[in-house]
């Protein structure tokens, strides 16, 4: 056991520049993993990987174009010497009513949160496939969300866009375990982030409840960015090296009660 | 090495071999007291001297109240509180659900579920008096699913799963968080000398799959380690899964991920 638990680890998260994808690259990156960034904001990807410091990468990437993350794969794996350890992150939300959501933005959110895994798994495949025949712990995590667990009101696409994720990290799991790679999913449930800020009024609306006080109560209070890069850094590490096709609830006890 | 669990007290039930065992080990590697209980008390003992340090062996039966209630109140008596309680105990037996004694039902059953439940109930009620702690089952996959030839077994799993649940949501107010652990098939000694009886059971012959080494290598890639659980235990014991509790983590190599 090194302090640092990450130490020789290729990673490379898609939508790092902010968010829980940035905070996930700082806290793989403390633990001594090299870090490539993407991001489709590329000054901000390249930006985030200069303050990591040397050794780490940033590049531009749109996850709803093949060719884009193909190419931002293959220039992290020459940056870094290789790819052990991918996460999924890039996502995006709409918080409308099924009924009032347009097809085309119903398409546009699957194009990055589903499409947009399918696409960069695919091209990361390769890489992550030879890590593990050198004898290296290869693996995926995805962050999904709890909205891929159970119904949200407002989070329709979100839902169904995140459930479809935890299915194709178990058929990924299935398919790439005597390549060696682990595919697990993480599901967060409401984390202080700006995405749930903009959700908070819509949803309290709705269900009559001042936000704040149904995430008191449902789940005592909101996670933080660091929590969930904690859980990543936890099953992207070969501590976790048996785990593969599982999806990690991080929610406070939210789903774990029935009312 | 930056210990994950310096300063905390730790109780492993079942610590003398197996799960329970790797997980003291781990924990007291990490900086924890800890301290193992078992109803064999010399293997305890043997396994606590083994570890060293500040570990110490308790003789208790994980399904005596009496028993659990004063392991308890000796642990927070000698160290000054309890902050991690892991319901680790439990037992096995193979055999047909339909057919099966009450008897033999219940030799399962007051251990596997009654006895985590008295580990649950008395570590949280000590845990509550100082401020919290994390409580975590040693529950298994066969609780979420039918599983044949393990009847009491998987449905004391799957009991102790959801009062794990419903204890992390009573308590979420009191800074107790709670969390059921779902290892696939270990090798150890409750399934080495079963494997015939399960590929029997579970058509293994008619699949062409030569044996039940062989039937699991397709279904989680390899058997899980002990000390592969007791990572994981070490993660969700730690601050690091502050916002974990009523979680259910599958470790099993990708067995519950697929329908075949």
């Amino acid at each position: 056991m090194s302090d640092l638990e990450l130490e020789g680890r290729l990673a490379h998260v898609t939508g790092a520049a902010s968010g829980i994808g940035w905070a996930i690259a700082q806290r793989l990156a403390a633990a001594g993993a090299r870090v490539a960034i993407s991001d489709m904001d590329a000054d901000g990807a390249v930006a985030r990987a200069a303050e990591l410091g040397d050794g780490h990468f940033g590049i531009g990437a749109d996850v709803r174009n093949m060719e884009q993350v193909t190419a931002a794969i293959e220039a992290s794996v020459e940056a870094l010497g290789g790819l052990d350890l991918l996460v999924n992150n890039a996502g995006v939300e709409i918080g409308k009513p099924i009924v009032e959501t347009g097809e085309e933005e119903f398409a546009w959110l699957m194009d990055i949160n589903v499409n947009g895994v399918f696409r960069c798994t695919k091209a990361a495949v390769p890489a992550l496939a030879a890590s593990a025949a050198a004898g290296k712990d290869s693996a995926i995590v995805n962050i999904a969300s709890l909205a891929g667990v159970g119904g949200v009101p407002l989070l329709g696409a979100y839902c169904a866009s995140k459930a479809a994720v935890i299915r194709f990290t178990e058929v990924t799991a299935i398919e790439l375990r005597e390549a060696g790679v682990r595919a697990n999913a993480v599901c967060p449930a409401f984390i202080d982030t700006p995405m749930v800020e903009r959700l908070a009024p819509a949803v309290a609306a709705m269900t009559g409840m001042e936000f704040g006080d149904v995430v008191a109560v449902k789940q005592g209070r909101y996670g933080t960015l660091e929590e969930v890069a904690e859980i990543v850094a936890f099953l992207g590490s070969d501590e976790a090296a048996w785990t593969t096709g599982s999806h990690y609830v991080l929610d406070g006890g939210l789903s774990g009660g029935l009312l | 090495m930056a210990a994950k669990l310096e300063g905390k007290i730790a109780l492993i039930t079942g610590a003398a071999q197996g799960i329970g065992l790797a997980v003291a080990t781990r924990y007291a590697a990490e900086g924890a007291t800890v301290v193992l209980a078992d109803i064999d008390g010399d293997a305890a003992q043997a396994a606590a001297e083994n570890i060293g340090g500040s570990a110490s062996a308790i003789t208790a039966d994980a399904g005596d109240e009496g028993q659990t209630a004063a392991l308890i109140a000796e642990i927070v008596d000698q160290h000054g509180g309890l902050d991690i309680a892991v319901a680790n105990a439990g037992v096995a037996l193979v055999a047909p659900a339909v057919g099966m004694s009450l008897e033999d039902w219940r030799k399962v059953t007051s251990i596997n579920l009654d006895g985590v439940f008295l580990t649950l109930t008395h570590a949280a009620g000590a845990m509550a008096a100082s401020g919290g702690g994390a409580l975590i089952t040693i529950a298994s996959v066969s609780g979420q699913a039918g599983s044949p030839l393990i009847g009491a077994y998987a449905s004391a799993k799957a009991g102790a799963i959801n009062l794990t649940q419903t204890i992390a949501v009573e308590m979420r107010d009191h800074g107790i968080r709670a969390n059921a652990i779902c290892p696939g098939f270990i090798d150890t000694d409750m399934v080495k000398p079963h494997k015939q009886t399960f590929a029997d059971a579970l058509g293994l012959e008619a699949m062409g799959i030569p044996d039940f080494d062989a039937f699991i290598g397709m279904k989680q890639g390899r058997y899980g380690k002990e000390t592969e659980v007791a990572a994981l235990a070490t993660f969700l014991a730690g601050d690091r899964a502050g916002f974990c509790t009523a979680g259910v983590y599958n470790l099993d190599g990708g067995l519950r991920a697929g329908l075949l």
